[in-house]
């Protein structure tokens, strides 16, 4: 007798079938389980070993024992003429029959039955956008961006542009210095570090040297409203970036020594922008002069008390909070389809559990009551003054006339501020201004930097002077079309590039509601009038409304 | 093992995409006066970019007049043709228009984006502004005391920002290399009007212009309308001095910046480079990306991520018509600074002796050729490419063969272009920006120590 046909007659073969299937159901059973309720990817891993581990063990107990009408017994041990291995033969048929028709069946209805809306409509021609100059219609929506929302409550936003092979991914997370009180002021943007610190598949570095051995760069930035990731990658790294993505999204390692090491690395990174850097120094004071209640008062990188002291609880706590799906917007832009953007974020993305809404943050800045001060003492050869004005959130009607007037005031040589300051008088080297809406009211910002031993209050008093012109005399003709026609031109700049398009997109999906509003710009531009912007001058310039920050030597200092 | 997969297929795909990577067609166009026009349609969004640029640059200071170079670029744009400065500024602005005016070591170039509708005015402030600038004495006045003032400003502010100046001139010393584009507080001081005038006649004229435009408009037109604007441009005085190869003084040696109060310390170290025309352009790439020229490069792994020892660390090879800087820089805590510095020179040894294996070439190849289109994605940048291979006298291949020299880099090619370059461990140069009475006695291993205070009116001692 063969070994082989010894083998068929102990069933030894159909166990080993036997075993395949039901081992494959299994491990089908488990990956979407990993998927879909959140099960930890080790355990299929523990899984598969076992299964492994059991194959041998099966095939020599199919050997060994034979199961006959009385049990289990040795098969050297079974009369031959009573054996009943025929019939236990077709048992098992009928159980591989059995497990790969229902395994089968799986397959089949998962590709049958998907378990959301079908794959967007196919790809549409890239048609480039119309050049838009006389600000009496809106810029056409290009008909190629494509959003959809994965059942987890992830947004997805893809704008396909072919121009150059490759791809940028924004992805927007809710998460900024906002969130933050004290204890915590800092955490969101320790958390930009920390995201690139591993996961539990991945040793802190390697998703870096994964991204970039495809091809990938990246980096992020945390506001006092967001943390926003990029990536830039060839189209050959699609689906790196995908797999490096959602690991860190599901599987984020906060580890403690690790948490140690990024402390000092966020401390460095304090030091340089703040510590070291007279303007972040006064910066920082301002912020947190001007605002008395609302978040907006703490530095996004934190006070340096809350970098050493916040607690692993903390942490996870926030992880959990601010990185579920449901409180992000991803924003792919190049050269992708929205087809197989929607394929892989459904395999990638959307077995990450969609968790509780985020607090909402409800504290209103109480109306200011009268002008504050705030003094820097700090070694300065020139000094610095910055005066503040409560203004209004990004998406106010308002913002964008403030945008206009600030541009009119402080954009470029030819500004009124810089005409004036810099160029006619000398009283400063340089100056700029800027608002810092979010979700919440912002401050409508001017910095200056002083000539050598120049006097703060003095060029404090002509800056008023020239912001109370404004309130009474508003502004001419020209300059609003001047200002009108800065803004339109770096509206198209920042269309030129896919990564120009992917953060256009995600800051006015996130900050207005609607990516669409993007494409209004030009219309709204065209709407403004010179009253609405002496109106936000009236409502915004008031003494009651600012904070006045200086810093300078120490008188002694100075006078030496 | 995943990640070694990883590696050998992103490599295949890094290949087969590599040979996309081309410029796109343009036109060279020589007119009789020397001037050279590179012009490319690009009509995806309607905006032009400009790049003029003027062969000579601050290596063109006289002696004891550094920053002139720079403040004749500023002035220039302080008014010009019929315009005064005020006009000026506001004729671009009004139609949402960039244009500046700036000065790099071995030229002074003009930057422009505007909306294509705008073509014919903005063309005409630029060839304003290099043809007829009016140079008023008021105005330079005004602008040399502005840069002394700014330079006073950067004192106060992020150290990182003046290391340059500092480097440089400790590296390079008389040579023209070792000169600070941006002047001194001291020799700003030194320069009068007549000097500024002078250096724009004797350094000024057709035969230094290169104009490279890339964007929305009509080539044949365009074409027709530069050469007519500076087809006359009347040739600069004398020849165009040819910068000598530096020779610089063997280190160790140390330069320290006293900034007292500083609660954390800059330092730079490093040596004479390579030029431009260094032949093996591709393996000191795929070299300087691995030791710190991204995020995973060596620098960084170590500096940053293993040890939390600072925020950055990077390494930067600067080449020009003749051997820049190869350098490594990063900063730190002022406690640890000896550690920050011995951590850095002991990777640089690394990188010496180890060279890169295969793993580190494949994916320093992907990572140059993956972030590589994204560089020549505008028209701005396209023609900015094109004036800076102009101006080094390089062809198209620069760009179009750049994927095949990466790809034809071998470990031994890499290995040889490490030890040509790199500086050896010994004979570093050192500046260092700090407190000076917590670390002057420290850094004292590092080689003979020359001190400054910050505050003084000059970038060398």
């Amino acid at each position: 007798m063969s070994l082989f046909s010894e083998l068929r007659r102990r069933n030894v073969i159909k166990v080993a079938l036997l075993y395949a299937v039901a081992s494959w159901l299994l491990i089908w059973i488990v990956s979407h389980l990993v998927g879909g309720v959140g099960l930890s990817a080790w355990v299929s891993d523990y899984i598969l070993l076992l299964l492994a581990i059991g194959f041998p063990v099966a095939l020599i107990f199919a050997w060994t024992y034979e199961i006959t009408p009385v049990g289990l017994k040795k098969a050297v041990e079974v009369d031959q003429t009573q054996s009943i291995v025929y019939k236990t033969g077709q048992k098992l048929n009928a159980a591989v029959a059995v497990l790969a028709v229902l395994g089968v069946a799986a397959v089949i209805g998962e590709q049958l039955l998907p378990e959301f809306e079908p794959p967007p409509p196919l790809v549409l021609e890239e048609i480039p956008l119309k050049p838009v100059f006389d600000f009496s219609a809106k810029a056409e929506v290009p008909r190629e961006i494509t959003s959809f929302n994965l059942p987890n409550g992830l947004e997805i936003i893809v704008w396909p542009d072919h121009d150059i092979p490759n791809v940028v991914l924004y992805n927007f997370v809710r998460a900024g210095g906002r969130n933050e009180y004290p204890g915590i002021t800092g955490i969101a943007h320790f958390f930009e570090h920390m995201m690139f610190n591993g996961s539990e598949q991945r040793e802190q570095g390697e998703f870096d040297q994964e991204m970039e051995a495809a091809g990938g760069a990246n980096n992020a930035y945390t506001s006092n409203d967001l943390t926003v990731y990029q990536d830039w990658f060839p189209r050959s790294a699609l689906k790196t970036i995908f797999e490096l993505e959602s690991d860190r999204l599901m599987r984020l390692a906060i580890d403690p020594d690790v948490v140690e090491t990024e402390r000092t690395t966020v401390y460095s990174e304090r030091r340089l922008r703040i510590d070291n850097d007279n303007f972040g120094r006064l910066y920082e004071q301002v912020r947190a002069t001007a605002y008395v209640a609302h978040p907006y008062q703490n530095p996004v990188i934190g006070w340096p008390s809350d970098i050493e002291n916040w607690t692993q609880r903390d942490l996870e706590d926030f992880f959990k909070t601010y990185y579920a799906p449901n409180n992000l917007t991803m924003i792919f832009s190049g050269d992708v389809t929205p087809e197989e953007i929607y394929l892989l974020a459904d395999q990638y993305l959307s077995p990450i559990p969609r968790q509780r809404p985020p607090p909402a943050i409800t504290t209103v800045e109480p109306e200011q009551q009268g002008e504050r001060r705030v003094l820097v003492e700090a070694s300065a050869q020139t000094p610095l003054l910055h005066v503040v004005f409560h203004a209004g959130a990004e998406g106010d009607p308002e913002t964008l006339h403030l945008e206009l007037l600030l541009a009119i005031l402080a954009e470029g040589s030819s500004s009124r501020l810089y005409q004036t300051l810099v160029e006619e008088e000398q009283i400063a080297l340089d100056v700029g201004a800027w608002q810092s809406g979010g979700f919440d009211p912002g401050l409508a910002y001017f910095a200056m930097t002083l000539t050598p031993g120049g006097d703060p209050l003095a060029a404090e008093a002509r800056l008023l002077g020239l912001l109370e012109e404004v309130v009474l005399e508003g502004v001419t003709a020209e300059e609003l079309t001047k200002a009108r026609n800065l803004r339109i031109a770096s509206f198209w700049r920042s269309l030129q590039t896919i990564n120009g398009k992917a953060s256009a997109l995600g800051n006015y999906e996130v900050f207005t509601g609607d990516y669409e509003n993007l494409f209004a710009v030009p219309e709204q531009l065209g709407a403004a009038t010179a009253a609405d912007l002496q109106a936000v001058a009236a409502n915004v310039f008031r003494r009651s409304n600012m904070t006045v920050g200086v810093l300078r030597a120490p008188l002694d200092e100075g006078e030496q | 093992m995943r990640s070694a997969l990883c590696v050998a297929l992103s490599l295949l795909a890094g290949l087969a995409w590599s040979a996309d990577i081309t410029l796109p067609d343009y036109e060279r166009v020589a007119l009789e006066n020397g001037v050279v026009l590179l012009l490319s349609e690009k009509h995806d969004v309607p905006l032009i970019g400009l790049r003029a640029v003027v062969r000579g640059g601050s290596v063109t200071d006289p002696a004891g007049k550094a920053g002139l170079t720079e403040l004749l670029a500023t002035v220039m744009q302080k008014g010009a043709g019929d315009r005064n400065a005020a006009e000026f500024a506001a004729a671009a602005a009004g139609v949402g228009g960039r244009l500046s005016i700036s000065s790099d070591v071995e030229a002074v170039a003009v930057s422009a984006e505007f909306l294509s509708r705008d073509a014919e005015l903005m063309i005409e402030l630029v060839s304003d502004v290099l043809l007829q600038p009016t140079l008023t004495e008021a105005e330079f006045i005004k602008e040399r005391e502005r840069t002394i003032g700014l330079i006073k400003a950067a004192k106060d502010a992020d150290p990182n920002d003046l290391m340059p100046y500092y480097a440089n001139g400790f590296l390079f010393g008389d040579h023209p290399y070792g000169s600070p584009t941006i002047g001194s507080e001291a020799s700003l001081a030194d320069i009068e009007h007549a000097d500024l005038v002078e250096h724009y006649a004797s350094n000024f004229g057709g035969d230094r212009l290169i104009v490279s435009v890339v964007g929305d408009f009509d080539l044949a037109a365009l074409k027709a309308r530069l050469s007519r604007v500076f087809g006359g441009w009347a040739p600069a005085p004398g020849e165009l001095v040819s910068v000598p190869a530096p020779e610089t003084a063997p280190g160790p040696r140390v330069l320290l910046v006293d900034k007292p109060g500083a609660t954390q310390t800059y330092f730079w170290f490093g040596d004479k480079g390579v030029a431009i025309d260094y032949p093996q352009r591709a393996e000191l790439n795929l070299a300087n990306t691995v030791f710190g020229g991204r995020f995973t490069s060596m620098l960084v792994t170590e500096l940053r991520v293993n040890s939390g020892l600072t925020y950055s660390a990077r390494s930067t090879i600067d080449r020009r018509s003749q051997p820049g800087s190869v350098m490594i820089k990063s900063f730190t805590e002022t406690g640890t600074t000896i550690e920050a510095i011995d951590l850095a020179i002991s990777v640089l040894g690394r990188l010496l002796d180890g060279g890169l294996d295969d793993a580190m070439m494949a994916s320093a190849r992907n990572y140059i050729m993956g972030q590589f289109p994204p560089s020549l994605e505008t028209g701005s940048s396209v023609a900015n490419m094109l004036a800076f291979l102009e101006q080094h006298g390089l062809d198209r291949s620069y760009i179009d063969e750049y994927g095949a020299a990466l790809a034809a880099a071998t470990e031994d090619s890499v290995a040889r272009s490490i030890a040509e370059v790199y500086p050896d461990r010994d004979g570093l140069v050192f500046v260092i920006i700090g407190d000076a009475d917590v670390i002057r006695d420290d850094i004292a291993k590092y080689g003979s120590v020359t001190e400054m205070s910050i505050t003084e009116p000059r970038f060398q001692p």
